[in-house]
């Protein structure tokens, strides 16, 4: 097949327009509109590429996306109508767990891996002693401020009492040009997805000290978000999608599909960078094991009410939120009952309840789940502490 | 009063028509965005709003100025109108930033020029995907005469009638049969190859 021309088919079903950026994880979306999973679910999605998070949040505020690979703590900021017009959204289904690095300037990164231990908090503790002494706050670059990154770092910081404002000045910096903002010094480092960490340090603009397992182990990343609406318009297709994008997980988290799946995120519609730098933080393709994007085994497409919740009291944390009814809030946007109801054809095994306490297994453990239970592994914080969704969210 | 407006546009010429525009019309005073860096361009212009192109990254980091520096809160000035104007803005892909809490009459003419520039850009885009979808479509009628005329010893206006007619007759775009025409033609070679 020498002369292989792009056809340009017409195919049937319910339209779904998904907005992503060019991050690793978004690779679920992808694989399950190039291998045609969307199609065989019925779904005619349309994969759209966008520059920033907050064109995402317009265009799903607007109604030019209907759904988006996203992360959680900006969908309850547009729930909320935090950045701009609000629009209600349900979370059916997760994307990946873990997957962000810190990664700092050459000279501060090797100054914090001298420490011997690596375990999340000494990496923190050794960049505290680095800063002493420094008059101005260390600047460090974030993706958004309702971004897993800013809660992720804030909370990482806070374990050895390093305060942003005092100690680092956090900045919104895009991935796309954190390599230059890293050589120009306009941060000193950042925190973002992957592959931004690794090209940084292709670049040799810096190297990443920590990573989301040295915070919180097989921390929740992306989410598949829908606008509330195309929701209840299209319950059989949004199933349908969840399907589609449960079996392109599945596909991701097999080791041996590594090579095609990181091929395939850099073509340049997509990600448009060094397939190398992808296969890096893809399970499979990894050299080192500490940075992965897990996006199947683990429950790693579930839904858990007690990540929003997580989400949520970090957000009130630091002050990004105010009052607000977590519990109710956490029920309307996270559908685990969606999730059930669309992947109950495929007999896969599902957890048995909607909230887990997080933080409180530092080693493999197994899920109640049906069928079977499922094995897990650890899904500690870095400080130890252990989050207990609470109260209960009523159940919806 | 003339309005102080920040514009952060890669596309030299679209931003010095927009400038140019501006300029012309007397009420605003425009700066070019010259650093990546957000917050510091903002800090040293203190623009009363802000224009930026949709297609860049930096948009995320406009929104978090208000956290990182002492300039007034940054309002998505598409957010606080009507629902159609803001997505006229997003359809052209354009997107502002009120700084200084500037009055939406004196802005709206300001962004209804920078959306009609916008569009007018993205209508030449436009206009080449659209020849370019013609040159694909000629080249796949090319592919389904030549693949006719081979197996079925056609000749070529034989195989244009054909097509035509199978089009016709199925109700659809001459461009859709040829497609799928050539894409069964290839799953077949597939078939017997393997």
């Amino acid at each position: 097949m020498s002369d292989v021309v792009p056809l340009k088919i017409q195919r049937g079903g319910t339209k779904l327009r998904i907005g992503f950026l060019r991050l690793t994880d978004s690779a679920p979306a992808i694989v399950a509109q190039e291998f045609g999973y969307f199609a065989d679910e019925g779904v005619d999605a349309d994969l759209l590429e966008e520059p920033s998070w907050a064109n995402i949040a317009d265009k799903l505020a607007y109604g030019f996306l209907d759904a988006a690979v996203i992360v959680p703590p900006l969908v309850f900021a547009i729930e909320m109508g935090l950045r701009g017009v609000s629009q209600k959204l349900v979370i059916p289904c997760n994307l990946s767990l873990g997957g962000n690095t810190v990664t700092l300037s050459r000279d501060l990164a090797a100054q914090v891996r001298g420490v011997a231990s690596k375990d999340g908090v000494s990496i923190a503790a050794a960049l505290a002693q680095c800063l002493k002494g420094r008059t101005e706050p260390l600047p460090l670059g974030i993706v958004h401020a309702y971004s897993t990154h800013n809660l992720l770092l804030r909370y990482w910081l806070a374990t050895v009492g390093l305060e942003a404002g005092r100690d680092v000045r956090l900045s919104v910096v895009p991935p796309a040009r954190a390599v230059e903002a890293l050589q120009s010094g306009q941060i000193a480092g950042f925190c973002a997805g992957a592959p931004w960490g690794e090209i940084a340090a292709r670049a040799g603009a810096g190297a990443t000290v920590a990573t989301s397992d040295h915070i919180w182990r097989n921390a929740p990343e992306k989410a598949f978000a829908v606008r509330a609406r195309w929701a209840e318009e299209n319950p059989d297709a949004l199933k349908g999608a969840i399907r589609a994008l449960v079996r392109a997980a599945q596909f991701c988290d097999a080791p041996e599909n590594a090579s095609y799946t990181g091929a395939l995120l850099s073509r340049q519609k997509y990600l448009n960078v060094d397939s190398h730098a992808i296969l890096s933080s893809l399970p499979g393709g990894a050299i080192r094991q500490d940075n992965l994007s897990r996006f199947w085994r683990q429950a790693a497409t579930f839904p858990w009410r007690s990540h929003a919740l997580w989400f949520l009291r970090q957000m009130a944390r630091w002050d990004l939120i105010g009052d607000v009814d977590a519990g109710a809030l956490a029920a309307r946007v996270y559908r685990p009952d969606i999730y059930r109801a669309a992947v109950a054809p495929l007999g896969i095994s599902v957890p048995s309840v909607d909230s887990k306490a997080e933080g409180a297994h530092d080693a493999p453990w197994q899920l109640e789940a049906a069928p079977n239970p499922l094995p897990m592994d650890p899904d500690s914080f870095c400080d130890g502490a252990v989050f207990v969704a609470s109260p209960a969210p009523a159940a919806f | 009063m003339a309005l102080t407006i920040l514009l952060i546009d890669t596309d030299e010429d679209r931003a010095r028509a927009l400038e140019e525009k501006l300029a012309e019309s007397g009420f605003a005073r425009v700066i070019r965005a010259e650093s990546l860096d957000m917050a510091a361009t903002v800090e040293r212009a203190r623009p009363d709003l802000v224009i930026i192109d949709m297609a860049l990254p930096d948009r995320d980091a406009l929104e978090d100025i208000r956290a990182v520096s002492s300039a007034s809160p940054v309002v998505m000035f598409a957010g606080t109108d009507d629902p159609a104007f803001a997505q006229e803005a997003i359809a052209a892909g354009v997107c502002s930033y009120n700084l200084s809490g500037v009055a939406l009459q004196d802005v709206r003419p300001i962004m209804a020029s920078a959306i009609a520039l916008f569009r007018r850009y993205r209508h030449v885009e436009t206009e080449l995907a659209a020849a370019k979808a013609l040159l694909d479509e000629r080249r796949l009628i090319e592919r389904a005469k030549a693949i006719l005329m081979k197996n079925r010893k056609m000749t070529e206006p034989e195989a244009y009638r054909w097509l035509q007619k199978k089009a016709m007759n199925e109700s659809r775009k001459l461009a859709q049969i040829v497609a799928d025409f050539v894409a069964e033609d290839e799953a077949e070679k597939r078939e017997t190859k393997s």
